[in-house]
């Protein structure tokens, strides 16, 4: 195996194909009992009395009565309830679990029950700031001031929902001394670490297995910690095996989404039609508890100059409470809302300069060496340039948008250039997460990976076990990789923020090569490797200051559309992507992130509707939440530029969340192209698009 | 109550059952058939699609009392078949399974696709998946797997 | 739990019908849906059920003179597929649902479940289908403009069962159906048009438009069509904004979680004006 990127037979698909990997909800144990859970039907209000039908033998309440531990998910701040105590702030906050052999009986108890509330008013303005962040590059603020020339645009992004095919779910199992939970999720440990504080446990007494995972793209981050650490207090309660599986509608409706955003940003524009310095205002909307709001805001501060470099920058940000579902992770983390707004953006301000929106862009384009936003710097060679006029020429592009232009064809073309940061932002890595990753070379002489990451599609399962026989020189039947287990692996960090290649990968491919050097026939050698930052990232966490990611993956897309002036509907013509990934691992398995990855953010940018109208979220199910079927898909050409990072394993970077980031804005630039006007929100429905030509501006 | 006769994977089944229980229940439940997977359970995803004389039908939204002396046909059956390996392999090479809940229903689209039309072109293939769907791949790979398998398996459809 | 009754010919089902009062099941992909229960759970299901989906007797499609029959248990899929099948009605389904539903849906279903926003009901309704129903006692032959009275409501009795549908079997000089779904396929519609016209010696001589999606019912206004019968296609463009406008007080469409009751009824608009003006 000599050339790394050379596609290998993904190791999971033969037991996917045939039916025969194991989902949550495909177990089942003896004695097992099912819970459901009941849910408030107000916003905003405080529970003054809860009554109870008789329950029946074998049925049992589970609230927060119940809780050993505090009454607290651990995420990041200590908001969030396990189970509402008195206090409800959205309409379907988890009050209590009813759990019992007999679903429907089960049922009929969650129907019985009444609830009697005292209604408060809730709030569903972004009105109640809980996080504020705020930072300055260069001398933005006095440049502002003394601007001769501003260009303000204001931008928003709607709802968007994972729309995973398997819903969630998790069992819990119960011994004397210990709580085992198996089920659909993403991040291991922060389940561990959930429960062990909900239950007031020690290490030894939670246990976390991740059962094969029907796709999670965010959502099953840190949204499976709360319904863990239900059905763990369930568990030490009835000490019986209980199930949970969400179904579709509930799913959909309490579940986290992508937090809806308003983006404003000013451009302070000088004499020579330069842009002075830039000034962004980002609010994001998080529901009714924090959760991970916090980080997915720096994240989209962070992004606020998007490829560009710009010396003057002035960012703010803050996040909303309101009384909705809690928002969360979903792949991208507060990016694609940012690089929306800030690609929209510098083509208006072209526009409004009359000037050629690609001479302007290239002339802001990141190099080597620019400083980034937050004052770190772009160290790694940037080849931007050679990425755009690849994705150019694959799509004719310069030719259709001048003709595309000029007539009233209604046929447009959209092209968007963005970066996304790999791994956890600033010193998140060597502060919080120190991720710790194990080989360990069995007596037969296989290898197996100890690690906390799971496969949810994006194909680790392969890379990972690829990435270890390749350094290794065996075969890789001979590399082990069983879905991680709480008690047999360390704690690797999450498996989340582009980080599981470049950050784990690169570790097991380090302990790799250690015990490549150790290597002894028919010995047990166990090796451990432990993240340490490279020296020269600082990060000042409290300023938003220094290097926030150690590397960065780009990319360019370009979209093609026609609208129909009748009905305002846009078809896709074509699709054209190019992306610096470092090093594909397996060139299939990432086209897969990359066809997917862009598909989901050409939906996000003009199919995806989903509102909440006075707390309620109204597409409740996917007949009236809308993803692409087969039909609304189109071909997609992909090219992959070797850039190698150093620090990546065989040079590889962060891949999962980039290809997400780019497909709005290249869409609805398309479309802005196509009806010349212009667009300042997502998604861009047929709707909108009435309402801009009959009134919109160009 | 009533008694239903249905074949189940070549297997001849006399049940007893309420006709108005979901088929997919029935098979995931009774049968431990576990790769007909519930995604949405209102005929919208296509994971739960089984083959009913031959064509794609979600059984997530079929009552039993319309199975009767019909045949079933579930992932699990028609994995034991030539054609089974054709499609497998051609998802396999063109890179169509990432996270896999929804690929034992592609597949069986596939079949009852290929079936009706053993050539079928890429806009018949868009068609004839149009009512599964996948969230990981943005389609285009497990479009170009039925293509393959089209190809490939020549004179088995 | 609900009693259900599997009969073993149609006219036991009737009978059964004459009997009790009874829910009538064909495929079952829409009432498994408006009935759902939670998963593993029987569906909620209020009255008793009458299966008919196995009934050979309604499984045909025959063509008459000027007619094509249908019965009430053939799927969506093989109207698809038939040769017999009018080209409007087979542009209507090719884009409706998913093959896996296609393939359990009935005609008969499709009808008496009476959604607005039904697809094939636009085309049925320029084609001036009938609805033949039937009870141990009766057979009425209703037009479907009467059949249908509002959202999933007909007027079919009790002990009344569809037994077949009639289209008329008719070439038009321009036909149309366009259905603006929330997607490319597998999408429910925010508005459906279907139109036909005939042209004879330059004059209109057939006109029949109707609307989905926009209203309660499906919108077709005999009256408006008989305006334009006999005027010439130059009389017919200039009339244009005068159609629309007459059409436009018949439209009244709602906000809901798919579209805007402002898109929808600009969009049927729009494509009425669309369509005369390609009667050229």
């Amino acid at each position: 195996m000599s050339n790394i990127s050379k596609a290998i037979e993904k190791v999971d698909s033969e037991e996917k194909m045939a039916g025969k990997a194991k989902y949550i909800n495909d177990i089942s144990y003896n004695d097992m009992l099912f819970a459901m859970t009941l849910r408030a039907s107000e916003s905003k209000a405080k529970i003054i009395k809860i009554t109870y039908p008789k329950i029946p033998k074998g049925y049992t309440i589970v609230d927060y009565n119940d809780i050993p531990g505090k009454n607290f998910v651990k995420i990041i701040y200590e908001d969030m309830p396990i189970f509402a105590k008195k206090e409800i702030n959205y309409y379907g906050e988890p009050i209590l679990l009813v759990v019992g052999e007999d679903k429907a009986i089960i049922s009929d108890i969650i129907n019985n029950i009444h609830v009697t509330y005292k209604v408060q008013t809730p709030s569903y303005e972004l009105k109640n700031s809980v996080i504020y962040y705020e930072f300055e590059k260069g001398k933005a603020k006095e440049i502002f001031k003394n601007a001769k020339k501003i260009i303000h645009f204001d931008y928003s992004t709607g709802y968007q929902e994972h729309v995973y095919i398997e819903p969630q779910g998790l069992i819990g199992l119960y011994e004397p001394d210990k709580i085992t939970i198996i089920g659909s999720m993403q991040c291991p440990y922060y389940i561990k670490n959930a429960v062990m504080q909900a239950l007031n446990s020690g290490e030894k007494g939670v246990r976390v297995k991740q059962a094969t995972t029907g796709g999670a793209f965010g959502g099953k981050e840190e949204f499976p910690s709360l319904i863990a650490c239900q059905i763990a207090v369930a568990v030490l309660k009835i000490k019986k095996p209980i199930k949970l599986i969400y179904d579709r509608e509930e799913d959909m409706e309490f579940t986290t989404k992508r937090h809806p955003s308003n983006i404003k940003l000013q451009a302070a524009i000088g004499i020579n039609n330069e842009i002075q310095a830039i000034k962004a205002y980002v609010a994001l909307d998080s529901g009714a508890y924090i959760g991970l709001s916090g980080v997915v805001l720096q994240r989209a501060m962070i992004a606020s100059s998007g490829v560009y470099t710009i010396d003057n920058i002035e960012v703010a940000g803050d996040v909303y409470e309101t009384n909705t579902v809690p928002n969360g992770a979903f792949r991208g983390f507060g990016a694609p809302q940012m690089m929306f707004a800030i690609e929209m953006f510098i083509n208006h301000i072209a526009s409004e300069l009359k000037l050629d929106p690609f001479t302007l862009r290239n002339k802001y384009l990141a190099k080597q060496g620019d400083i980034t936003s937050t004052g770190g710097k772009f160290r790694d060679v940037i080849i931007m340039d050679e990425m755009i006029k690849k994705v150019m020429k694959m799509s004719d592009y310069k030719k259709k948008y001048l003709k595309y232009s000029k007539k009233d064809n209604y046929k447009g073309i959209g092209m968007s250039w963005f970066l996304h940061g790999c791994g956890f932002t600033g010193s998140g890595e060597q502060k919080h997460i120190k991720a710790l990753v194990k080989l360990r070379k069995e007596k037969n002489n296989f290898v197996t990976i100890l690690v906390a990451s799971v496969d949810m599609g994006q194909g680790i399962q392969t890379t990972l076990r690829k990435i270890v026989a390749n350094i290794l020189q065996i075969p890789v039947k001979k590399v082990i990789y069983n879905n991680p287990d709480t008690d047999l692996v360390p704690d690797s960090g999450p498996t989340v923020a582009s980080r599981t290649i470049m950050i784990v990968g690169g570790l097991v491919a380090q302990a790799a090569k250690l015990l490549k050097e150790q290597w002894i026939d028919g010995k047990e050698i166990t090796i451990a490797k432990r993240y340490k930052q490279p020296k020269h990232i600082k990060w000042d966490e409290e300023n938003l200051r220094g290097d926030a990611y150690p590397a960065y993956s780009w990319g360019v897309n370009v979209v093609e559309v026609v609208v129909n002036p009748i009905t305002y509907q846009v078809e896709l013509i074509g699709i054209w992507e190019v992306y610096d990934v470092g090093k594909a691992i397996d060139e299939r398995i990432v086209l897969g992130q990359a066809e997917g990855g862009v598909l989901q953010g050409i939906s996000y940018g003009m199919l995806e509707v989903m509102k909440n109208v006075n707390g309620r979220i109204q597409q409740k199910n996917i007949t009236d939440y809308i993803i692409p079927t087969s039909c609304d898909s189109v071909n997609i050409e992909t090219v992959f530029i070797d850039n190698p990072y150093l620090l990546g394993p065989y040079g590889a970077k962060g891949a999962g969340e980039l290809t997400l980031i780019g497909g709005a804005p290249a869409v609805a630039l398309a479309i802005e192209n196509a009806i010349n006007r212009r667009v300042t929100k997502i998604p861009v429905t047929p709707e909108y698009i009435m309402e801009l030509i009959d009134y919109g501006e160009n | 109550m009533a008694k239903i006769k249905f074949t189940l994977n070549g297997k001849e089944i006399n049940i007893t059952i309420d006709p108005t229980a979901r088929l997919l229940d029935i098979l995931r439940d009774q049968y431990g058939l576990v790769g007909v997977k519930e995604g949405c359970g209102e005929g919208e995803c296509g994971a739960c699609a089984v083959l009913i004389n031959e064509v794609i039908i979600n059984s997530c939204i079929v009552p039993m009392g319309t199975i009767n002396n019909k045949s079933i046909v579930t992932i699990e059956g028609f994995s034991e078949t030539k054609r089974y390996e054709v499609i497998r392999k051609a998802f396999e090479d063109e890179g169509a399974v990432q996270c896999g809940f929804c690929t034992p229903g592609m597949i069986i689209a596939s079949e009852s696709l290929l079936n009706n039309n053993p050539h079928p072109t890429e806009e018949e293939i868009r068609i004839g998946l149009s009512g599964n769907l996948c969230r990981c791949t943005g389609y285009n790979m497990i479009v170009k797997a039925v293509k393959t398998a089209s190809k490939r398996g020549e004179g088995l459809w | 739990m609900v009693n259900s009754y599997i009969p073993k010919t149609y006219k036991e089902a009737l009978n059964l019908l004459a009997q009790n009062e009874l829910l009538i099941i064909a495929g079952g992909t829409d009432l498994m849906v408006k009935f759902k229960s939670i998963s593993g759970l029987l569906p909620k299901f209020k009255k008793d059920m009458l299966f008919i989906s196995h009934l050979a007797e309604l499984d045909f499609i025959k063509k008459e003179k000027n007619s094509i029959h249908i019965g009430a248990n053939v799927t969506l899929e093989k109207v698809l597929n038939s040769k017999h099948t009018h080209y409007l009605l087979k542009k209507a389904l090719l884009i409706m649902a998913s093959p896996a539903i296609r393939n359990m849906g009935t005609v008969g279903g499709n009808i008496v479940n009476a959604s607005p926003a039904g697809d094939t009901l636009p085309v049925l309704y320029v084609l001036n289908t009938k609805i033949v129903v039937e009870s141990l006692d009766n057979k009425r032959i209703i037009p479907i403009e009467d059949f249908i009275v509002g959202p999933s409501k007909t007027i079919l009795k009790e002990n009344e069962l569809v037994k077949e549908i009639i289209i008329e079997d008719k070439s038009f000089d321009y036909m149309v159906f366009e259905k603006i779904g929330t997607r490319q396929a597998d999408a429910i519609s925010k508005i459906s048009f279907a139109a036909v016209t005939n042209i004879k010696n330059s004059n209109i001589s057939d006109f029949r438009v109707s609307f989905g999606a926009v209203g309660p019912r499906i919108v077709r206004e005999k009256e408006l069509e008989k305006k334009v019968i006999g005027v010439t296609i130059d009389e017919l463009n200039g009339m244009c904004n005068l159609i629309c406008d007459n059409y436009s007080k018949f439209i009244t469409p709602i906000d809901d979680q798919r579209s805007s009751a402002i898109y929808r009824k600009k969009v049927a608009l729009n494509l009425l004006e669309e369509y005369i003006k390609s009667i050229k």
